[in-house]
């Protein structure tokens, strides 16, 4: 968070920069079942940010170092394309990506049941192609869908979303601009039916009620979303029985 | 991960080749459906999508201001890699690139460079100092065979799509990156003991060897490669170029509508 507070990030009506409201999300597109060679995948476009996500497994975990008696490993590379920020990326894991990674399996691991595939392995590809803010969300949301397409039970999805603050006030989804010169960033991927948080970051500054502002939007638009994902995936599956859902 | 060739998917593939016919019913020089995007990704200069039957794969062009070479002082440069990362199948780890992709890569960006298609001159801001550098990407997210010729018209495609951001390098205004022609690549694979236009990925899981041929306007050779174990005559050779010929003409003006 740079906290710049010289750059003007709401405008006089109280609407933001893109003339979104406090509490509006970028829009966002799903699309389930996207990759052939994938056992499960997803595509997901929110705001500018475009993430792909496909699946491959449940699959025998090796090196054998890493097998789980009790239960499946869940190995999440989040990886941007070299193309999709203003900067050229050199390809290859940085620490960001490593971290994001970790995090993200993580909060996998509590959704997917696990214990129900011992010693084996479920590989999920998350590729950032476009980012504008906030691609660690659309990751989660694009895995969680990749997830279900796989066919792989889960109790619940998942869904990235991210509330801040901008100018002293708590807005939901940042972009770019307010992601860069905002005051606070708090990302959660939450399980949308029981309100659980599988995921949680945060940097910046926020007060308690500037926290609990922040998850009040989270929770509405981790709602919003899941049924954006539900759709995508009944799309996916009509296709697969010759239209009928 | 280890692959295993079926035996039996080998004289499976012998036996089709032996009535003319392939495993997924097209013609010996047929090629799979081909759908070309451009300028699809907001933050690359240029871009483009390919779903080249179920294959797919993105490329994208980014601009960077660099000092140019000591011998080549008024020369930009171009650069083209491939990704084969996970996330392309099953069969692909991670880690650092692995031949397979280093070849890749080095196959489509000969092609470009060769075609002569950036006129590396037109590159230079300050002789000595400032050139521009050209650098393309080219990402697999779906391997479902002949990945080579979906990336090459990627490319090709999304450099024809390109804007050199000059606004943002503070050299004067944004203007499209002159591209003088349209090199296209054609890739043949031995199945079943002859060879065939576009092998999907059973067909390259039990055929043998591969041509890689990037022809240029006019048909003009521009860059080729042979891959795996396996060796073929002349007369092959002229068969396939006969057909590259053709085919690549086409891709070239699939490319070529895409500009206004």
């Amino acid at each position: 968070m740079g906290g710049y507070g010289d750059v003007k990030l709401l405008r006089d009506d109280g609407l933001r920069l893109d003339g979104r409201k406090v509490d509006e999300m970028r829009e966002v597109q799903v699309e389930a079942g996207i990759l052939p060679a994938a056992d499960g995948s997803a595509w997901v476009k929110h705001g500018l940010n475009v993430a792909v996500c496909a699946v491959y497994g449940p699959m025998e975990a090796h090196p054998r170092k890493i097998q789980r008696q009790d239960r499946a490993v869940i190995d999440v590379r989040y990886n941007m394309a070299p193309f999709s920020t203003s900067d050229r990326i050199r390809p290859g894991f940085n620490r960001r990506s490593r971290e994001i990674s970790k995090v993200t399996a993580e909060a996998l691991e509590s959704v997917v049941l696990v214990e129900r595939y011992p010693r084996s392995k479920i590989r999920v590809e998350i590729e950032i192609l476009a980012a504008e803010a906030g691609t660690r969300c659309v990751g989660i949301t694009a895995a969680a869908v990749a997830l279900a397409d796989a066919g792989i039970p889960m109790r619940d999805m998942i869904v990235g979303v991210a509330s801040g603050k901008i100018e002293d006030t708590v807005v939901l989804d940042l972009d770019k601009a307010e992601d860069n010169y905002g005051q606070a960033d708090l990302p959660m991927g939450i399980l949308p039916t029981t309100g659980e948080i599988a995921f949680l970051q945060m940097d910046g500054d926020l007060s308690v009620e500037e926290y609990n502002t922040c998850m009040e939007y989270n929770m509405k638009a981790a709602k919003e979303i899941h049924v954006l994902m539900i759709d995508a995936l009944k799309r996916r599956y009509a296709e697969k029985n010759g239209g009928e859902s | 991960m280890v692959e295993l060739v079926p035996s039996l998917l080998r004289q499976e593939l012998a036996a089709l080749a032996d009535k003319d016919q392939r495993i997924d019913g097209r013609g010996r020089w047929e090629s799979r459906d081909i759908k070309l995007e451009t300028n699809c990704l907001y933050n690359a200069e240029g871009s483009a999508k390919v779903t080249w039957g179920d294959t797919i794969i993105y490329a994208g062009v980014k601009f960077e201001i660099r000092t140019p070479w000591p011998d080549r002082p008024a020369e930009g440069s171009l650069m083209c890699g491939a990704e084969l990362r996970p996330v392309a199948g099953r069969k692909y780890e991670p880690g650092p690139p692995s031949p397979q992709s280093i070849e890749l890569g080095r196959v489509v960006d000969r092609g470009i460079r060769e075609s002569g298609c950036i006129d590396m001159d037109s590159l230079c801001i300050i002789p000595g100092e400032k050139v521009l550098g050209v650098m393309i990407d080219i990402h697999v997210l779906s391997d479902k065979g002949n990945i080579f010729d979906a990336c090459a018209l990627g490319a090709i495609a999304a450099l024809r799509t390109a804007i050199v951001p000059a606004e943002r390098f503070d050299i004067g205004e944004d203007y499209p990156l002159a591209v003088s022609m349209t090199p296209t690549m054609c890739s043949f694979t031995r199945v079943g003991g002859r060879y065939v236009l576009d092998a999907n990925e059973e067909e390259e899981l039990g055929g043998d060897e591969r041509i890689h041929i990037t022809l240029g306007d006019e048909g003009h050779l521009h860059s080729l490669q042979k891959g795996l174990k396996g060796t073929f005559t002349p007369a092959e050779f002229d068969e396939i170029l006969g057909v590259a010929q053709q085919r690549c003409a086409e891709l070239a003006n699939l490319v070529n509508s895409k500009e206004e």
